[in-house]
Parts: C-alpha cells; structure tokens; sequence
C-alpha cells in the first residue's frame, strides 16, 4: 500500500526533517507513526498526501509513484486518502452534511450516490440527526466524527489519521479509536500519526517509531518506544 | 453538467452564507462605480455650461441709418450662405429704436434727447452667431469686405473678443480636467474593487486550503468565488445604476435654472451614452473580478 525508498526532507538552511526512511505497509494494516515534537511525523504525513515532495528517494502509494507528482493529479490522489486532522478542517459555511457530500461532488459523484451514500456514512459516526448543523454548532468530538465521515465516504484504501484525539477528551478519544479500529476491520488501511504512549499502546498493532527524522524503532506488535 | 450547476449553487450559497462580506464588497463596488459616474456627470455639466457660454456669444453688426434695404437683405444672404455661419438675423432699424427705448425706459434724458430728433438716429443690426468659437475671426473679415464696410457703423465683436478667448481657454482646460478626473476616479475605483476582492478572498483562506485538502480541483476551487464575484458586480452595478438614476431626475431641475430654465443635458447624455458607459463600466469590473479572483484564490492553493 505505502512504499518509501530512502526518503529524506531537508528545509533550508539545513534542517533535517527526515532522513533516510525506507518502509513498507501492506493493504489492510493499522500502523502508528509516533514520536517526539520535530521527530518528522508530521512531515511523512504530509508527503503521503503530497503536500511536501521529497528531497531525496521515492514514494509509492498503491502502485503509483508520487514523488514528483504534478499538480493537477494531487485532487486524484487526495480522493484515494482519506485524510483526519487534529483541527478538523471542516468548512465553515457548510452543513455537516454538505461537509461530508463535498468529498464526493469534487470526485463528480451524482446527486443521487450522494443522498444515498452521506447519510449512511453519517449515521456510521452516529451524526444522522445533525445533518443540517454547522461545524460552529457541534462539540470537538462530533466536529471530528464529521471529520470521519468525510474521510470515509469515497471508500478510500487509506486513511491518513495526524493527531486525530489532539484536541479530544479521553471520552471522545475512545469513541473515535474505535470508529478508526471498525474502518480498519473492513481492510482500509489505516496511518495513525500520534504522540498519545496511551492510545498507541492500548491498540497492539504496528509501531513505528521517529526520532530526528530517522525511524528508530519499527514493531510489529509494538509500543510507544521513549526516545528522549 | 453536475459540475457546473454545483459550481452555480455553491456560489449562490456562499454569497448567502456570507452575506456580510458580500454586502460590504457589494458596498465597495458602488461607491467605485458612483464616484467615475458622478465625476462624469459633473463633467457632462461643466461641458454643458462652456457650450452654453460659447453660445451666447454672438457679432453684432450695426449698419448706418442711411443703409439702403436692398444692401441689409443682400448682408443677410451674403451671411447666410457661409458654411461656418449657424443663424443670421436682421433687426430692422425700427425694432432696434425699439429695443433702445425699452432698454432705456427709466433714463429720462436719454427719452428725452430721442424726441428732440425726428427721425430714427439707429441703423438695422445684423446679428450673426457661428458654428464655432474659432470661426469668429473669419466672420469677421467676411463682413468687413468693401461692398459692406462703407454701411458698417460699428461691430460688437471686439468688444467680446476677451471673454471669448477666456471662455474657449477654460472650456479646454475643464474638458481637459474632466477627462482626467474621471481617468483617475475610474482607476481608483478598479484599485478599490481589486482591494475588495483580495480581502474577501484572504477571508477564506484556510477554507480553500481544506477543499484542496479533501481532493478538489482548482477549477473547482476558484469557479464558486469568481461566480460569487460576478454576482456581488451584477448586484453593485443594478444598484449604483439605479441610485445614480435617482440622483439624476433630483438633480436636473435643480440645475434646470443655471441653464436660464434651459435642458442641462446631463439625463440625455447619460442615456444616449446608457450602453458605452454601462458596458464599459460592467465589462472593465467583470473582468476584474474573474482575473483577480482567480489568481488570488490560486495564491491559497499551494499545491
């Protein structure tokens, strides 16, 4: 599924935001990238959605090889992934439902896929009754369940979680763990970039760990490994 | 097809959502368009004034009593057959005494040294106005020719010179100024809308980011805001239009008496020139609108 060869980022002048990555996740894996603050985490997420491009090595994401990928097909490649931020980034002036249709309209999907396909998503993430609310309108835990629902209503093959419980309760933090675990059961694969030791060692899947840009720690059945 | 009409609704729905902003560019957009429009106005009217001025001007030409009939009539024709003359009118010596007199009613000596003479002591007055200021000169020698200049009592035009020279000096300089005025207001008010549209489009910053976040195309990105602006141009240019029309019908009767109760033009100038004006001012803002929207949402596409 994902397919890094001897990755590095530099930012100039000379700072090193990963250095040397190579790894490999199959289809249907649930794996956490944890580490420190600056540890690069954030940065291979970005690469895997092609928001960085990186300075050295190559990336494959289900057989295609994004390293130096044009322009006009990031919007394709963004429509395989589904993506999970800590902020939300959910759109403002439109309703929880017209958040979630918007994955599928900028993929040209017809009005009546979208009538049929948003509210069964949304009722997934137990949102179905807050259809018509505004982003403004709903807690944090219900804006990142939106968050979910968007990601998960192209059927995508992966799911790019970075820091999805940052800004979440402990009550929250469980329910969405267990939305990403339930995607996971039906084979999506699931990236889970995280700092929290205690999500990350309460699932028992893959960990993979970064220090200063290099992977320092990569299990199959792992831990949150401290690297300070 | 799908693409499009959600491109439409998605605009219509922003506009709606965001309704305070729109009103406010809404805003911008009218008082660009009613500054070029009232600046035009007001050089339609100062335009108007320095025609009105160069109107009254006239060369009067007064003959000697003596002038025989047959020598006026042949001035008169003589006059009226040159291309740079408009009107030609010949006052009889009698209407001329009698302009005098009504012009003099309260001036008894004046009266009274008319009745001590017998006879009408004023000659018949030839007035004659010309197409155009600079052809004033050429008249002038045309009347002086040798067959007429032994009749010719006194002309009026020197005494008018000065002014006319005055007038013509400030009609340039206005029609110059105008011009300018109105240059420098519309480039002003394509300045404001091009701010206007920049901050709007800095508001939703973070918003385009996300749609490209999630997978949408450019295209699909920037069409709903270069719509959204299209709607915001349309709605400012039917209110200005209508407010500046308001203005208008309030405005000419109050002009009305500069004029000497006189049309003042400026309703006709505006709707003989409605189209010129009003595709100029919709085309220059559209066009503004959808290149500037444009590249100011790409700016918050990143990649």
């Amino acid at each position: 599924m994902i397919h890094l060869e001897h990755v590095s980022k530099h930012y100039p002048p000379n700072i090193v935001g990963l250095h040397d990555v190579s790894l490999k996740v199959e289809p249907g894996e649930f794996v956490s990238i944890v580490g420190q603050s600056g540890a690069g985490k954030t940065t291979l997420a970005k690469m895997l959605i092609a928001d960085e491009r990186p300075s050295q090595g190559r990336i494959i994401l289900g057989g295609w090889d994004i390293t130096n990928i044009r322009g006009w097909e990031i919007p394709q490649l963004r429509r395989q992934i589904g993506v999970i931020f800590q902020d939300y980034k959910l759109l403002p002036n439109k309703t929880v439902f017209e958040n979630v249709s918007f994955a599928l309209e900028v993929a040209g999907a017809s009005r009546s896929r979208i009538r049929e396909i948003v509210p069964q998503v949304l009722k997934i993430v137990s949102l179905d009754s807050k259809a018509e609310r505004f982003p403004r309108q709903m807690s944090g835990g219900e804006q990142q369940r939106v968050v979910i629902a968007r990601a998960l209503v192209h059927r995508p093959k992966m799911i790019l979680a970075d820091e999805p419980t940052g800004n979440l309760d402990t009550l929250n933090t469980q329910d969405i763990m267990d939305l990403l675990l339930k995607i996971n059961a039906f084979g999506t694969t699931v990236v889970l970039v995280t700092h929290n030791r205690e999500i990350v060692n309460a699932l028992r899947r893959r960990v993979i760990t970064l220090k200063d840009g290099r992977i320092v720690s990569d299990q199959a059945h792992g831990k949150y490994v401290l690297t300070g | 097809m799908i693409t499009a009409w959600r491109i439409f609704t998605a605009s219509w729905k922003h506009f709606a959502r965001n309704a305070w902003l729109a009103v406010a560019t809404i805003f911008v957009f009218m008082m660009a368009l009613l500054s070029v429009n009232v600046l035009l106005g007001v050089n339609v009217v100062m335009d108007r004034v320095v025609t009105v001025l160069e109107d009254k001007v006239d060369i009067t030409v007064t003959f000697k009593p003596e002038t025989p009939e047959q020598v006026l009539t042949q001035a008169r024709f003589y006059l009226t057959t040159l291309d740079q003359v408009r009107t030609v009118q010949l006052i009889p010596a009698d209407e001329v005494l009698a302009q005098f007199r009504k012009r003099h009613e309260r001036d008894n000596k004046v009266l009274a040294a008319l009745s001590e003479i017998d006879r009408n002591p004023l000659g018949a007055q030839i007035v004659v106005k010309a197409k155009s200021p600079d052809d004033y000169n050429f008249l002038l020698q045309a009347i002086q020719s040798p067959q007429y200049q032994t009749y010719i009592q006194s002309q009026t035009y020197d005494d008018h010179k000065a002014a006319m020279t005055k007038i013509r000096e400030v009609g340039e300089q206005v029609r110059f100024a105008g011009a300018l005025l109105v240059a420098i207001f519309a480039l002003f008010g394509l300045l404001t809308a091009f701010n206007a549209i920049r901050v709007a489009i800095y508001t939703h910053r973070e918003e385009i980011a996300i749609m490209r976040l999630v997978g949408a195309s450019s295209f699909y990105i920037r069409a709903p805001f270069v719509l959204e602006g299209v709607w915001i141009s349309l709605f400012a240019f039917a209110m200005a239009a209508s407010l500046y029309g308001v203005a208008l019908v309030w405005a000419e009767p109050v002009l009305r008496p500069l004029f000497d109760g006189a049309d003042p033009g400026i309703i006709a100038f505006f709707l003989d020139h409605a189209l010129l004006i009003g595709g100029l001012e919709l085309g220059a803002m559209l066009f503004l609108v959808v290149v500037v929207s444009w590249v100011a949402v790409g700016r918050y596409l990143r990649r």
